[in-house]
């Protein structure tokens, strides 16, 4: 990484971008779209600006998206 | 119209044998919170690094305990619009989030240093052979960041632009939220490149709109 890009990285801010709260209502939708093969920036364009600037709410994101995969098949019986 | 308008056929059949009155309500609510901790084990693994191995187990059936409580509480406000088990694996992840901020921050929360501004880190400082403007640029950044920003604003840009704490972790120290948090922290950054843009030493394609 360049030191441009660094600085560009340091200082990202982009236009669109629904913060932390607005994600956790949708995640499992969010996630679910995935799962199927869809694009959720499409229905969720903010969340997903969101999702590649925010750390945090990203390993949320992975989190629930590898489980919704691995474990997502199960019935109640 | 029902809630569960849009539920898959299997997605219901959870809904409705968790209802309290639902003859196999206890072992339904047994089957989930064994895939919560299931779940939960395999979410702290994946964050291995944050906790040790020895501590997966307890924390991973406490994850489990407090999701199924808050999905329990929370199960009429499933809509259907993902499958059940993704919206109750949301539920166990936040808490695995939660629960190792909470440990990271009781073990090591962030050093008065790592929250107040001194220089910008080796990465980033200008050395002598650079640059006249790209010098210029990097004394223009400390300035904003020292003068262009709230104390709080500035706060949260050195600890987790500069110094990499996590947020969560931050939060938790500043009795805040993440929301709270990373907002102060996108001001913060959107101050700073408007700064930059306004003496003249604007950031790569200039992202910043008002």
């Amino acid at each position: 990484m360049s030191d441009l890009d660094r600085l560009d990285e340091l200082l990202g801010a982009q236009e669109g971008d629904a913060g932390c709260d607005a994600g956790v209502p949708i995640m499992d939708e969010y996630v679910e779209i995935e799962v199927r093969g869809g694009d959720p920036a499409e229905r969720f364009p903010g969340t997903a600006i969101h999702l590649r600037v925010c750390p945090g709410c990203r390993a949320d994101h992975d989190g629930v998206l590898e489980a919704a995969r691995l474990f997502g098949d199960l019935e109640p019986e | 119209m029902s809630a569960l308008q849009y539920a898959d056929p299997v997605s219901h059949r959870w809904v409705q044998r968790l209802h309290r009155e639902h003859p196999q309500h206890d072992q339904t609510v047994a089957k989930l919170h064994d895939a919560l901790r299931r779940a939960a084990l395999h979410e702290l693994y994946r964050r291995r690094g944050l906790l040790s191995g020895p501590e997966f187990e307890d924390v991973a059936q406490q994850c489990a305990d407090d999701a199924v409580v808050s999905i329990l509480g929370r199960i009429d406000e499933f809509r259907g619009l993902s499958r059940f088990t993704t919206w109750a694996y949301k539920f166990v992840v936040f808490e695995v989030s939660g629960k190792l901020a909470r440990h990271a921050w009781q073990r090591n929360p962030p050093s008065t240093e790592e929250l107040t501004f001194e220089q910008l880190p080796d990465q980033l400082a200008s050395t002598p052979g650079e640059q006249a403007e790209r010098r210029e640029q990097l004394a223009e950044l400390s300035r904003a960041i020292e003068h262009d920003l709230t104390p709080r604003q500035r706060e949260v840009f050195v600890a987790i632009a500069l110094n990499d704490v996590p947020i969560d972790v931050l939060s938790l120290q500043l009795r805040s939220n993440r929301n709270a948090v990373y907002k102060n922290l996108f001001d913060a950054r959107r101050k700073l490149r408007a700064s930059l843009s306004a003496a003249g030493h604007p950031v790569a394609d200039e992202e910043v709109r008002s």
